[in-house]
């Protein structure tokens, strides 16, 4: 093709761009090199617009011509697409500012959700110190609780030993001895009978604790009737100190003994006796 | 001759309702309503706006009716025809006044841009079917009746005439091969395709009917 010409065929074709594709390159290779068929093709391009020419002219959209003059610069939007453009820029500007906006906002929650992570942090801190107080406290009060139950204890105790002392002091207080049977061999007990306390105590050494189940009981006799005075149990080194109240409504009192019991106390004697005393010489 | 347009000047003036152009000293729009083609592209290379709206003026119904015959589509067409008008605006000098008329060149720019549109958007089989389908139709596009466009020159309109009597004249299986290849994109290969007639008798159809309007052109000038 470079070296023979553009027929006027293969110039037709081209100019109504019906000439095969594979052909095209050449034809433009050789346009450019042929003044000659470049003029030929030329022609036939101006037979070819003849049919674009051909046609009933047909009007443009309107706003076309102002869109193109706007586009190439030469002439000014429409107030109103000037108007839209703004407003559209203005929404465009408003955008922004609401993102930085929420942008920053929400750096500005995390920073609050980070301080008051930490601040949670500190407070579960002070909690937890405040609770281990606390528990050192509830220890620290129950301690003195019990330590005051003690004391109590031990006031209680030594009230009662004053009480006992004074009963033996008392003239009015009387004193009876107690047998031992054989199941307290070795013991040795002393029952005070004190009017002026309304009280009664039962003193006793070398008591062998009772095993567990079990307990001492006191009992007195009355007209032939055994009522119980109640229950006790001797110390790890067999001491036993037992004091009530007098009994009331019961004129007058044969004998005491102590047995042994099932725990709690029974509601009439059943156990073996370990002391007996008379309490026929006591005053009422 | 060299005016130059100044976006930002004051100096406003309305030619139509819509359009505001900025006024060069010395000139008027009526002014170059009256200029050759070829002087209002001489205008347009020295970035006159009133000679690129008075082409604008002349020929945009012919601009938007070829591109709205290859791509059957206002919306496409409308684009493709700015685009022809932003591209003239912007390089006037692919135009060389020597090589043609105007307004072939103005033609032969418009068909190309629709039809690189129409093949980049793979719709050749759109324009295909519509071409066979309404014969009629498309002889009425091409063979419209011989009313005068008014806005045109008396020598725009004085070729009009001329053109469509040629086509008028030619046979339809000629004018309809050649109209399938220039509107339509379609090489001959192509076109023997869609209508199954052979090769050798599409190229006869062209060939022959280029001729016959080569010479009805040359006859009637």
């Amino acid at each position: 093709m470079e070296s023979t010409h553009i027929t006027q065929d293969q110039a037709d074709e081209y100019a109504i761009g019906s000439l095969d594709p594979e052909a095209e390159p050449i034809v433009l290779y050789h346009m450019g090199i042929c003044s000659e068929c470049r003029s030929r093709v030329q022609a036939a391009e101006r037979v070819a617009a003849a049919l674009a020419l051909g046609l009933r002219g047909h009007k443009p959209p309107r706003g076309l011509k102002q869109r193109i003059l706007v586009n190439v610069g030469i002439a000014r939007p429409h107030p109103l697409m000037r108007a839209f453009r703004w407003s559209r820029a203005v929404a465009g500007i408003a955008a922004v500012f609401v993102a930085v906006a929420a942008f920053t906002g929400m750096l500005s929650v995390r920073g609050q959700i980070h301080s008051l992570r930490d601040q949670n942090a500190h407070l579960s801190t002070q909690v937890e110190d405040a609770l281990s107080t606390r528990v050192e406290l509830v220890a620290q009060a129950q301690r003195l609780t019990d330590e005051e139950n003690a004391s109590q204890e031990l006031r209680q105790t030594a009230k009662a030993f004053q009480d006992l002392t004074l009963a033996f002091l008392s003239p009015e207080s009387s004193v009876a001895d107690v047998i031992s049977k054989e199941e307290a061999a070795g013991a040795q007990g002393r029952l005070v009978w004190d009017p002026d306390q309304s009280k009664l105590w039962f003193v006793a050494r070398g008591l062998t604790p009772r095993k567990v189940g079990e307990t001492y009981q006191i009992w007195v006799n009355s007209g032939g009737k055994w009522y119980s005075l109640g229950t006790f149990n001797s110390d790890a080194s067999g001491f036993a100190r037992y004091d009530t109240v007098l009994p009331q409504g019961l004129k007058t009192y044969e004998s005491a003994v102590v047995t042994i019991e099932r725990a709690g106390g029974a509601p009439e004697r059943s156990g073996p006796s370990l002391f007996v005393a008379d309490l026929s010489a006591i005053r009422k | 001759m060299a005016w130059r347009s100044n976006p930002d000047s004051p100096a406003f003036r309305t030619i139509t309702g819509q359009v505001e152009l900025v006024l060069p000293v010395g000139g008027t729009y009526e002014d170059r309503a009256a200029w050759t083609d070829e002087a209002l592209m001489a205008a347009i290379v020295a970035q006159d706006p009133f000679a690129f709206a008075a082409l604008y003026d002349r020929y945009a119904d012919l601009v938007y009716a070829t591109t709205l015959r290859v791509l059957a589509d206002a919306q496409l067409a409308e684009d493709a025809t700015q685009d022809v008008f932003v591209r003239l605006w912007r390089r006037p000098h692919t135009f060389i006044a020597e090589r043609g008329r105007f307004i072939s060149w103005l033609m032969s720019v418009s068909r190309n841009r629709a039809v690189d549109e129409l093949r980049s958007r793979g719709r050749r089989r759109r324009r295909e079917g519509p071409g066979l389908e309404a014969p009629d139709e498309q002889a009425s596009l091409l063979i419209p009746d011989e009313r005068e466009d008014p806005q045109h020159s008396v020598e725009v309109r004085e070729e009009q005439v001329l053109v469509r009597r040629a086509l008028r004249d030619l046979p339809a299986e000629q004018r309809l091969a050649l109209e399938m290849a220039y509107f339509g994109g379609l090489t001959q290969l192509e076109i023997s395709v869609t209508l199954c007639e052979p090769l050798g008798t599409i190229k006869t159809r062209v060939r022959l009917g280029m001729q016959k309007l080569r010479r009805a052109l040359e006859d009637q000038r």
